[in-house]
């Protein structure tokens, strides 16, 4: 009898995970790539990451989740069980990792947020609005205008005797400050590292506003891997800021989690990795409103679509 | 100049909450009233095309339908309200907005029908009206009567929307109070989307506007004694009388509220004890990165309730 194992897959703006895990919510398989704006292909090519390191002798995935900005087309992609929002799946993940956990501080491409938990369950949350400055996006452009690769922010953050004072609040700022520290000879390290200080007091003057960051502290997303950037958060919280090893997996691991707790299960295969997915975004024009509506199809046949604001819209012949 | 027969009002910003007085008033004085249709697409990118960037976007949806009225109607009904005393005052947008509406318009030679008051000028709304009627060539006898009248309909309008939500409190479901300007909660583009999104999640929606005037005005100056704005007063007062009885908060407001931006934040550090999801609308068509944030939310009152994941 094969053992049983769950799936989670986290498509996010610019990165897809996936991870697969057994019962005792132990890895069985991760995979971690760029989404590179196609979330089809990078779920794909996730699920053949995973099914490669996957046991499926010993084991069978009987449930799935997805979560993430593309939860709802991978979702349907794959015929997940639950669907799930970002911020369920991190306090999830994190308080099955971390039962203690107080603050789960996150940092991803596009978008920030700030979970606060009590007794095991969050209790509110907060998440950037409007616009990005500050994540991992504003980040890498500025490495890139820096010749440097992002990887290595962290690394040369920690080099710099200080920081130099560069406002983060906007990225148009951030960079006209930037520019303007390069050309008075501010050394490159001391600029790396105010960027890894001004995402954090951005973070926290900002998405994290008003909100009591109690430790323990968990700092998630592509972000914690910076390590100039959990000194600054330290730094300025006075106290210490945990990074999971697997903290970039936490959403894919949240939803796998909640995926095993659900008790309609059914056998996942891997064959959908093979088939061909389209979508294909239609303008509504049955009302002023005009819905884009987003259509979902495999190899041809409709299986899904939303967007429409009233049932007008609503798009037939779904399989 | 010609005669006026039928006057008309955009259904946007203030017409949410006096909007039943406005019409009324005129009714019962003989004319015929039309107002713009629900907020949709189309009223916004009118208004949008017309507005200046840097105006909110319920100013923005108000002139689309100020645009819808052209040519509909004798006279559009654009009153201009400073306030009626200094620590209850309209945002400056409603100091000017005549005179917005009437440059904007300049083209179509807008007829504009209009209102005007000031904190620092001692007045009363009856006073308003009355003058208002004079404008129209009516005696003041008529005009105290019509808008006698017209307040007793606007009440008429409002109470069963309060004894409805009071109704509401007593649900099992999880009940989430809307607080925001109603032009913003109310419009069917901006937040009537929040309230179908939060029904299809099984949610109870409460609204800070459906509760007795006097008694959140009242109750906003435990708030801030200093806060010079009505309808935030308005909103932060209801907020207070309803806050232990629901089971999340969701402020809501539309870029950019010079107000909301103040007196918001000062309610996320003050609220303490129930969830609270301060919520910006702006002109992005897409509903998804709100659906994300209530959707979250509604897992947040959900879980606690249940006392924890996998309950």
């Amino acid at each position: 009898m094969k053992k049983k194992a769950y799936l989670g897959i986290d498509i996010g703006s610019i990165s897809t995970k996936g991870v697969i895990i057994d019962e005792d919510n132990q890895f069985l398989a991760e995979c971690y790539l760029w989404t590179e704006g196609n979330p089809t292909e990078a779920t794909k090519k996730v699920l053949h990451s995973l099914e490669q390191q996957f046991d499926g002798d010993s084991y069978r995935i009987v449930s799935s989740g997805t979560t993430g900005s593309a939860r709802k087309l991978v979702g349907s992609m794959i015929g997940a069980h639950v669907v799930k929002n970002e911020i369920t799946a991190h306090a999830v993940g994190t308080t099955t990792l971390h039962p203690d956990v107080r603050t789960i501080l996150e940092i991803g491409g596009q978008d920030s947020k700030i979970i606060c938990v009590e007794n095991g369950v969050a209790v509110d949350y907060a998440m950037n609005t409007l616009c990005a400055a500050g994540t991992g996006a504003f980040l890498s452009s500025q490495a890139h205008r820096l010749g440097v690769e992002v990887e290595e922010f962290g690394e040369i953050a920690l080099k710099a005797k200080k920081a130099a004072p560069i406002a983060a609040r906007c990225t148009v700022f951030a960079e006209s400050d930037l520019v303007h520290k390069l050309q008075v000879g501010c050394p490159k390290e001391e600029i790396i590292a105010g960027l890894c200080k001004a995402v954090a007091g951005n973070y926290l003057n900002n998405v994290a506003k008003g909100k009591k960051i109690a430790a323990p502290v968990v700092f998630q997303g592509g972000v914690s891997k910076n390590a100039g950037v959990v000194h600054m958060f330290e730094e300025e919280l006075g106290m210490p800021v945990l990074v999971d090893e697997k903290g970039h997996l936490m959403g894919a691991f949240g939803i796998a989690v909640l995926a095993k707790e659900q008790q309609d299960e059914s056998e996942f295969s891997f064959d959908v990795a093979e088939m061909e997915f389209k979508t294909r975004e239609i303008t509504c024009g049955k009302c002023a409103n005009h819905c884009e509506i987003i259509c979902v199809y495999r190899d041809g046949q409709l299986i899904d679509s939303w967007g429409n604001r009233c049932d007008n819209g609503a798009v037939k012949n779904v399989v | 100049m010609r005669q006026i027969h039928t006057i008309g009002i955009p259904r946007g910003l203030m017409a949410y909450r006096d909007g039943v007085l406005w019409k009324k008033f005129f009714e019962e004085l003989g004319f015929q009233c039309i107002m713009s249709p629900k907020s949709d697409r189309e009223i916004l990118e009118t208004g949008t095309a017309r507005a200046v960037d840097e105006t909110c976007l319920p100013f923005k949806m108000y002139l689309g339908h100020v645009m819808w009225l052209l040519g509909k109607c004798d006279a559009v009904f654009v009153p201009r309200t400073g306030g009626y005393t200094a620590r209850e005052k309209m945002c400056t947008r409603y100091e000017a907005l005549p005179d917005l509406v009437r440059n904007i318009f300049r083209e179509e030679q807008i007829r504009i029908l209009t209102v005007s008051y000031d904190w620092y000028v001692k007045t009363t709304e009856e006073k308003v009206y009355v003058e208002l009627g004079a404008v129209l060539g009516k005696t003041k006898k008529e005009a105290k009567k019509a808008y006698s009248r017209a307040k007793k309909s606007q009440d008429a309008w409002l109470k069963p929307r309060i004894k409805g939500q009071n109704q509401i409190l007593d649900s099992k479901k999880n009940k989430v109070l809307l607080a925001g300007h109603p032009y913003v909660l109310h419009d069917a583009y901006m937040g009537g989307e929040l309230a179908h999104i939060l029904q299809r999640m099984d949610a109870e929606v409460l609204y800070t506007d459906y509760v007795d005037r006097e008694s959140a005005l009242k109750k906003s100056y435990d708030f801030s004694r200093v806060m010079p704005w009505l309808i935030n007063r308005e909103i932060t007062g209801a907020l207070f009388m309803l806050k232990r009885k629901v089971d999340g908060i969701i402020l809501v407001s539309a870029y950019p509220c010079g107000p909301d931006a103040l007196v918001n934040d000062m309610l996320v550090r003050k609220l303490k004890n129930i969830p609270v999801l301060s919520l910006t609308l702006d002109a992005q068509s897409g509903t998804a990165g709100v659906e994300t944030r209530i959707e979250s939310f509604i897992d947040i009152i959900r879980y606690q309730k249940a006392g924890g994941y996998g309950n």
